[in-house]
């Protein structure tokens, strides 16, 4: 008895690449180029030193992306709790271990690329919930028991990283995870209750919470009370973002993103640049790229027949709109100030190696995973 | 068959049900982006446009200067030259071409520079700064400015330019600037600076962070036409720090001076009583004004593919094999862990075996039984070897260690290489290999399994000369703060005295193979040990000169001065100095030129023949 996912034995390589989704990610391409004109300009119309390590790093993870797809899920399934452990081990030894230590834990490739365990339990999480979701028939999903043990899956990481502290990554947790879980057929009670507790625990979270994350919700709340401190940033975000009106200035043409008003200009800013030079025209072009890349996923995930598959590209899904949603939440001022980048544009490679991983996983159980399983060679836990 | 289709068809139906809510929360998720998006950038245009345009604020980075490096007496040897130069930004100038059609009457540019800076210009951002011409004279920055209307998006600013000590004697230590070729992420903007220089080598590269300064910015307010109508607020660029080296000028001269008439050779001299290092020369050098002004490409591969490397900083990476220099390693090694003592007497018959080679000592004949003194007096062979058979290579290297070698100091140069001990160098032969085995021992003569840089040799005899674990610097010592008592080094008093003694006599004696290196009647005594190394076997001085050059022994000496009070330390390597002589001459005009200087300062000496008297008769005869 083995996992097995339909005809998957038979297929050449050949035919698993017919089989890439390559529309996926030919808009991916396009939305890593944008970024890479935006850090061409960033740098004042020079390759170095961020567009060219850009795009380089976006061929080299859709390398892992086609490498990945190649590979057969059993081989996910089999490691989705392994992973899972060693993602939650590495996170809880973060605190004692310190930074050094974390430099040391880079297990991909050299410089261009480096994991950090909340990066890994990013992948994880998903690769986890998918893996419990498979095994428990769909009519089990809302039993009290199951939703409290898919619920743990979620928040122990959470409280590891809120204790880092990183407030964006536990929100990108809670909100994949319970994405995953009402994909999953929990009943939708639960979410409405919780939502509910949430409200009226909100005070007791706010007690809790660092001070200078109170400063930063402050001061989101109250940007003019600190003009020139913090609020300086979402106020001068704002001026970039606004100035390009409707069709922006031009390629190059920015001023207020690129003259070091705008912190972060290349990482987690970069949407100010896009919107002063490419205006609101350009924003709304990216954002519907993005969203026809979620348009996608979905359309690949109802093209699955089982649901360690659809969970696994759902995840995806949700990782990508949580990105985008926080990034442009948060130049426009509609969220407060947490690290989280614009995915395939923002500099930086970890965040695109995370979410080129996921994209990675989606692509093998696609794949892999179109044809009818065959249910006589389904273990127990099918 | 048909129950678990129907399931999953259930399941899948179920899936795309709540898949289908999720999406539709995204979709609300992204209408909540473009919404606020149409609010800040359409609707809010006509509020936030003017605030970033209208008397636009700019924010421009100010180049800090960068620290200067003096030498001990305060000696400038690296400055800063103030120049003029003038820069364009094509966003603020219209038509570049015709700019520089006007500019080229008030500076005359090349024939085709004109073309070459508009194409440059293309590639970059229109509202950042080109430099279009560098060192302008006062005339033509007056000129410039009188003409400023036809030169709309020209300006002229104040730059900084490197300037050295001319010649070559101090490239080596003070290195030289050169251009940011690779801007990383996370440097500064002032990296970015059109026209910014960083320290490539030597002590401009290793004290970068200290020497660059910090980078100032000015907020001005500028019209439509990139005129300042005012400054907003303004941060000084702090001005890196000085740094003050070690190093004598004058003395450093007068070393390279006399090491340039070797072809490759290096020196160090060391102050043992503050670890100071008063001079290091390596030639082939190279004058570093020469590099930072612009070098041409001819002379720029003649520097770095030239045979004699003239860009490698001997004196702290080139790596030697330490020859019989590496004597007073074993010597002291030994007497150290009671091998031997002071009277131990070995017989040499002339030849030591080691497996199926055998080697032959200085004396062709044997020196007959032998003790220590005798043994470094007239450099004997078959003593250390003997001595070196008996050792670990674990316990040799202890004492290497100890006396400086196999390491880099925290010195303040970054291209120190740490060379190689009998325990670290990967060289040894396999167990049971018996020849080779047998060759091991030739480490205990520094002719095998070990590799040493002038600087530690230097240092090896700073320590001996000082009994302290003397650690070098290029810093002036009184510039960094009261200077650390040294550590007593890890040897019996008794044991360092009887070395010293020994090397008093490799030098003084009358057929002494070091005796190139006396100073003369009435001059300080010298103390120190001639080498020579890479041989595979001994070789008579006539033989040595007879070989080609690139065939000869690589000459080493180290020693210090005076012998009653030892105030420096001094090493000379020669490469394929031939014999022993030839670093021994190297350093006898260094201590000459030391004394020069210095003499007033040092203890009185004692007379030669008291130091003589001091020490064990030497046997007088041939070495």
């Amino acid at each position: 008895m083995s996992y097995s996912f339909g005809s998957v034995p038979t297929m050449t390589l050949g035919q698993k690449l017919w089989r890439v989704h390559w529309p996926l990610l030919i808009v991916a391409a396009a939305v890593a180029a944008i970024g890479t004109a935006a850090l061409y300009s960033v740098s004042g119309g020079s390759f170095q030193p961020w567009a060219e390590r850009h795009a380089m790093r976006f061929l080299i993870a859709t390398l892992i992306v086609i490498v990945m797809a190649m590979i057969r899920p059993d081989v996910w399934l089999k490691a989705a709790y392994p992973i899972y452990a060693l993602a939650l081990l590495l996170l809880a030894l973060v605190p004692f271990a310190g930074v050094e230590a974390l430099g040391a834990r880079r297990w991909i490739g050299t410089g261009a690329f480096s994991f950090q365990p909340s990066e890994l339990m990013k992948v994880a999480l998903v690769l986890a919930l998918a893996r419990f979701y498979q095994w428990l028939p769909a009519e089990k999903a809302s039993r009290p028991q199951f939703v409290v043990i898919a619920f743990l899956i979620i928040m122990v990481p959470v409280a590891l990283v809120l204790r880092q502290p990183d407030l964006g990554t536990a929100v990108l947790f809670a909100v994949v995870g319970l994405a995953i879980m009402f994909m999953a057929g929990t009943s939708a009670v639960y979410f409405l209750s919780g939502l509910a507790a949430l409200a009226a625990a909100s005070p007791l979270v706010w007690a809790k919470l660092h001070d200078y994350q109170r400063k930063r919700i402050n001061i989101f709340l109250y940007p003019e009370q600190d003009p020139l401190g913090s609020g300086y940033h979402i106020t001068q975000s704002k001026i970039a973002l606004g100035a390009g009106g409707l069709t922006g200035r031009g390629f190059m043409q920015g001023t207020q993103s690129r003259l070091d008003f705008v912190p972060e200009k290349h990482t987690d800013f970069i949407a100010t640049l896009l919107g002063e030079e490419w205006g609101f025209a350009g924003l709304m072009v990216l954002l519907a790229l993005y969203m026809l890349m979620l348009v996608l996923l979905y359309a690949m995930a109802m093209r699955c027949r089982n649901s360690f598959a659809r969970l696994i590209i759902g995840g995806a899904a949700v990782t990508l709109f949580v990105y985008v949603f926080i990034n442009v939440a948060m130049v426009t001022g509609l969220v407060p100030v947490v690290g989280i980048p614009l995915p395939l544009v923002s500099y930086g490679g970890t965040s695109m190696m995370t979410l080129m991983v996921g994209f990675g996983l989606a692509m093998s159980v696609y794949v892999h995973g179109r044809e009818a399983v065959r249910r006589d060679g389904i273990g127990p836990f099918w | 068959m048909f129950e678990h289709d129907s399931e999953e068809i259930l399941a899948k139906r179920r899936f795309t049900r709540r898949a289908a809510i999720a999406a539709l929360g995204q979709l609300a998720g992204f209408s909540l982006l473009g919404w606020r998006l149409f609010q800040l950038q359409v609707v809010g245009h006509g509020r936030y446009a003017p605030l970033a345009d209208e008397n636009r604020i700019s924010l421009q980075v100010l180049a800090p200067k960068r620290g200067r490096i003096f030498d001990r007496a305060g000696v400038v040897l690296a400055d800063n030259e103030e120049t003029f130069r003038a820069t364009l930004v094509p966003a603020l100038s219209g038509d570049p071409a015709a700019v520089l059609g006007n500019f080229h009457r008030v500076v005359p540019l090349a024939p085709d520079e004109a073309e070459k800076i508009v194409r440059r210009l293309k590639k970059q951002s229109r509202h950042s700064a080109m430099i279009i011409a560098a060192d302008l004279s006062f005339d033509q920055v007056a000129r410039i400015n009188v003409l400023a209307p036809h030169l709309p998006g020209v300006r002229t600013e104040v730059a900084w330019r490197r300037k050295y000590l001319p010649g070559a004697a101090m490239g080596h230590v003070v290195g030289y600037v050169g251009n940011v070729e690779k801007v990383s992420a996370d440097d500064g903007a002032v990296m970015r600076l059109p026209g910014m220089r960083i320290g490539k080598t030597g002590i401009e590269s290793s004290f970068e962070n200290d020497l660059r300064g910090t980078g100032g910015t000015q907020k001005i307010e500028v019209d439509a036409r990139g005129r300042i109508v005012r400054t907003l607020e303004a941060v000084e660029p702090r001005a890196g720090q000085d740094v003050i080296l070690s190093i004598d000028a004058v003395l450093q001269r007068k070393v390279s001076e006399r090491l340039s008439s070797e072809r490759r050779a290096a020196c160090v001299v060391i102050d043992v009583s503050t670890g100071e290092v008063a001079a290091m020369v390596s030639v082939p050098g190279y004058d570093p004004a020469e590099i930072a002004d612009g070098i041409s490409d001819d002379s720029w591969r003649r520097l770095v593919e030239g045979e004699d490397k003239a860009l490698l900083n001997r004196a702290i990476a080139g790596q030697y094999a330490p020859g019989g220099t590496f004597k007073l390693v074993t010597a002291l090694a030994a007497l150290q862990r009671g091998t031997i003592d002071e009277t131990s007497s070995i017989d040499c018959t002339g030849r030591f075996e080691m497996g199926e080679h055998t080697w032959r000592c200085s004396k062709g004949g044997g020196h007959g039984p032998i003790a220590l003194h005798e043994a470094l007096a007239q450099s004997c062979d078959v003593y250390f070897l003997e001595l070196s058979r008996r050792l670990s290579a674990a316990a040799l290297s202890d004492a290497a260690r100890t006396l400086g070698f196999g390491q880099t100091f925290p010195f303040g140069l970054q291209q120190q290489k740490a060379g190689i001990l009998p325990d670290t160098g990967g060289q040894h032969p396999q167990a049971g290999d018996a020849a080779a085995a047998g060759e091991t021992v030739l480490a205990g003569i520094g002719q095998r399994d070990v590799l040493v840089t002038p600087l530690q040799l230097c240092v090896m005899a700073a320590r001996i000369a000082a009994s302290k674990a003397v650690v070098p610097t290029v810093l002036k010592v009184s510039s960094i703060g009261p200077s650390a008592e040294f550590a007593p080094l890890a040897f019996d008093e008794r044991f360092i005295a009887a070395v010293r003694l020994g090397m008093t006599s490799a030098v003084n004696d009358d057929a002494a193979p070091g005796r190139e290196a006396q100073l003369g009647n009435g001059q300080p005594i010298v103390v120190g040990i001639a080498a020579t190394a890479l041989a595979a076997s001994w070789q008579s001085e006539k033989e040595q000169a007879a070989l080609a050059w690139e065939d000869r022994d690589n000459a080493i000496f180290v020693g210090f001065v005076p012998a009653a009070a030892p105030r420096f330390a001094v090493a000379a390597v020669v490469e394929h100095g031939g014999t022993a002589g030839a670093a021994a001459a190297v350093v006898r005009d260094v201590m000459t030129a030391i004394l020069e200087r210095y003499r007033p300062t040092l203890v009185p000496d004692d007379r030669p023949d008291a130091a003589k008297s001091n020490g064990r008769h030497d046997n007088g005869r041939e070495g």
